[in-house]
């Protein structure tokens, strides 16, 4: 070992080295003094070991003082120095080395706190193997440009964000999502960067590089969270405020009274909130740590906090409890064919961007029937397009072209939000949506169709009413009903049972009408369920419940459910590792579609909560007992330090199981 | 010109001492704004760099027993 090296090894474990050799003198003057008549010698060996420990602390509370503020360090070193005065020196030695060995070990721990983050980071390879002039080349990741192509091969770490390009594979996203099974990626997928591409070689056009990826802004976020105070803490920091003078005056006051410099001394250094300010932030910390490990981004010990009270988890349905992927699951004409049914609804959803249309857009176009009434319109679009059309379709033309499918464009169409849509086209009106939306238009529904409705409804369907009223005719026709269904997600059967065995209340918000809604909560197991409600009544329900005594959680996606997340106690997002909105929203977001976080994030709050208790509890009994114990002189300086000590270690320690739960 | 620096300190043993820190990190020469978080570790600092000596922040934290990195 070089000169060079040496020196840095003793740099970075200087406080190691110093705490035992600290220890040894205190251990061996100890015993001379113990085994020995040599008082002077063990005396000498004593002052060693205060003045080895000390010397650090001391000229840190030299810094302090020069920086003009009372630190612990000024308090350790002003009781030594009276130890020593009094001739106290195994007291002395025994505080300096105390003090010393808590410090060391309480920086230690709370380093693998602050180090469960960067173990994230390092997720990140520093390298990307870029195309560039036609010839690939090793370059730093945080060089790659946007738009530029990186290459990784099976095995490798993702570099950058970015658009798969060519190639296949699946990719491990536990590092940014928590996922623990591999997610398949092809052309026109988000990848990650710290993701594992396990499969196949892969092409990505960069969107993001250095610290614009997803993992580095979650890690911001994160740490965001962990810097932000939770109200025990500045509780407690405003406790301290009061509290830290109150133990200067009692000191003073002991002073005042027995003239025993030592006692005060001693009332000064372990009557240090130590314990009591520590507790609550390594909890949080740990807490959002491990979360964030698990595809969970907690926004702060606030929301973490709260989260530990909430006794009702709302679920928004589609998209949560479903898959969010519906599908037409039958139709029926009734006076006309299927077909010609769906092609009517075609029609009038072709703009109408909600997911039912969108549902029945993607069957028109598989099934590619011809549009009713012959040949004056053109036929189904066979060409490939986005469910929502954006309206760069607007010119498809109307007139048949032999060839081309279109499903053509409605002259006129009415969204009435939560009912469904009105359209012309044609000469023609063609409604499609719920009864009440026939209702209000005066509409009358045959038995066989309302017999059919309820069928598929009982299934936990969603039906809608295909109404057709001809050109130049005065009455409207139901010829139809398409059945719709959104399937369960598998694990939401579970994940609500896991909650109900938390003792937390399940309800359901959805849109669907009471039967559709009912059959759904069946299957699910939900508790309650709230049916029929437009996006706005949705936030009233949240309100309603909160009026009942419940600490509400909403579960949702983030940007649909934007509003009800914002009035629930807890708004927890769905999803969130792309979309920066459903993160900015909610107090908690699932970087994946995984239902089954819910539970262990509710869960891993309740025991945040009750770490926070135990290590507050813990703190104040252990000062109240070491207050008690020094004004009646059971607790000495150097006792004293070793309890203090103790419980700090013993909090932190509790604190951080919360990192292994 | 104001600019923006980081470091990271892994070893504060408490937030106390973390303040303190912060207190000396404020009272060097052309600091305008610093904020030390205790919980992370992180250390921000905003100075003029006409005035202020940036290898003085690393040194006022190394005063106080602990060792910074650079981010």
């Amino acid at each position: 070992m070089d000169a060079q090296s040496l020196t840095r090894w003793y740099r970075t474990h200087r406080k190691a080295i110093v705490v035992a050799v600290s220890g040894l003198l205190y251990a061996g003057g100890w015993t001379l003094g113990y085994l020995t008549a040599y008082d002077t010698a063990s005396a000498a060996v004593l002052l060693l070991a205060a003045i080895a420990g000390g010397y650090d602390i001391a000229s840190a509370a030299y810094h302090e003082v020069k920086s003009r503020t009372l630190g612990i360090k000024t308090l350790v070193t002003l009781a030594a120095i009276g130890a020593i005065g009094i001739g106290a020196y195994w007291e002395a030695a025994a505080v300096v080395f105390l003090f010393a060995l808590g410090s060391y070990l309480e920086g230690r721990t709370m380093r693998k706190t602050r180090n469960a983050l960067q173990e994230l980071l390092e997720m990140t390879p520093d390298t990307a193997t870029v195309r560039r002039d036609g010839e690939q080349r090793e370059v730093p990741a945080r060089d790659v440009e946007d738009g530029e192509i990186v290459i990784v091969k099976p095995g490798e770490k993702v570099p950058v964000d970015g658009d798969v390009v060519d190639g296949e594979s699946a990719v491990n996203q536990a590092p940014v999502t928590g996922e623990s099974a591999p997610v398949h990626k092809a052309d026109g997928d988000e990848v990650y960067a710290g993701t594992i591409n396990q499969e196949g070689a892969l092409e990505i056009a960069t969107t993001g590089a250095g610290s614009d990826t997803t993992l580095q802004r979650i890690i911001r976020r994160v740490e965001e969270a962990q810097e932000a105070q939770s109200p025990t803490e500045s509780l407690i920091d405003r406790f301290a405020t009061y509290y830290t003078p109150g133990v200067i005056v009692l000191s003073i006051g002991a002073y005042a009274l027995t003239q025993n410099a030592i006692l005060s001394l001693t009332l000064l250094v372990i009557g240090c909130p130590g314990a009591l300010v520590i507790g609550p932030p390594v909890s949080i910390v740990s807490a959002i740590g491990n979360a964030a490990r698990s595809g969970v981004l907690m926004k702060g010990g606030e929301h973490l906090e709260r989260a530990g009270t909430i006794d009702l988890v709302a679920f928004d349905k589609t998209g949560t409890l479903t898959k969010g992927e519906t599908a037409v699951a039958d139709i029926e004409g009734f006076g006309v064919d299927e077909e010609d049914v769906l092609a009517y609804a075609a029609i009038a959803e072709k703009k109408s961007e909600h997911h039912l249309g969108d549902a029945i857009l993607a069957a028109a176009r598989e099934r590619g029937p011809a549009v009713p009434d012959g040949g004056r319109a053109a036929a189904i679009e066979a060409e490939e397009q986005g469910p929502s059309d954006d309206g760069t379709a607007a010119a498809v033309p109307t007139e048949t072209d032999a060839t081309g499918r279109a499903i053509p464009d409605a002259d006129d169409f009415d969204v009435i939000p939560g009912k469904g849509v009105v359209a012309h086209y044609d000469g023609q009106q063609i409604v499609v949506g719920n009864r009440s939306l026939l209702e209000e238009r005066g509409i009358d529904v045959p038995g066989e169709v309302a017999e059919y409705v309820r069928e598929r409804e009982e299934r936990g369907e969603t039906a809608v009413h295909v109404v057709h009223r001809a050109a130049g005719a005065s009455a409207h026709s139901v010829v139809g009903v398409i059945a719709l269904r959104d399937e369960l997600r598998e694990a939401a059967p579970d994940v609500v049972a896991a909650l109900q065995d938390q003792g937390i209340r399940t309800v359901m918000l959805t849109g669907d009408n009471e039967r559709t809604a009912a059959a759904v909560a069946e299957e699910v197991g939900i508790d309650e369920y709230r049916a029929a409600l437009l996006p706005a009544d949705k936030q009233a329900a949240i309100e309603d419940l909160q009026a009942e005594g419940h600490v509400v959680a909403m579960v949702g996606d983030g940007i649909n459910d934007a509003p009800s997340l914002a009035t629930a106690d807890v708004g927890i997002a769905m999803g969130a590792a792309g979309t920066d909105t459903a993160i900015e929203t909610a107090d908690m977001a699932l970087m994946a579609d995984d239902l089954q976080r819910i539970p262990y994030a509710v869960s891993l709050s309740k025991a945040t909560r009750w770490n926070i208790y135990e290590n507050v509890g813990l703190a104040v009994l252990t000062v109240a007992l070491l207050l008690a114990g020094v004004l009646t002189s059971y607790v000495t300086l150097a006792s004293g330090m070793l309890v203090h000590e103790a419980s700090v270690l013993a909090v932190i320690g509790n604190g951080m199981r919360l990192l292994r739960y | 010109m104001s600019e923006t620096t980081q470091l990271r300190v892994l070893d504060f043993d408490c937030p106390s001492c973390a303040s303190t820190v912060e207190r000396a990190l404020d009272r060097v020469e052309g600091v305008e704004d610093v904020a030390v978080h205790f919980t992370t570790g992180r250390v921000e600092i905003d100075y003029d760099a006409s005035v202020a000596d940036p290898d003085e922040f690393e040194r006022t934290v190394e005063n106080q027993g602990y060792t910074p990195q650079p981010v």
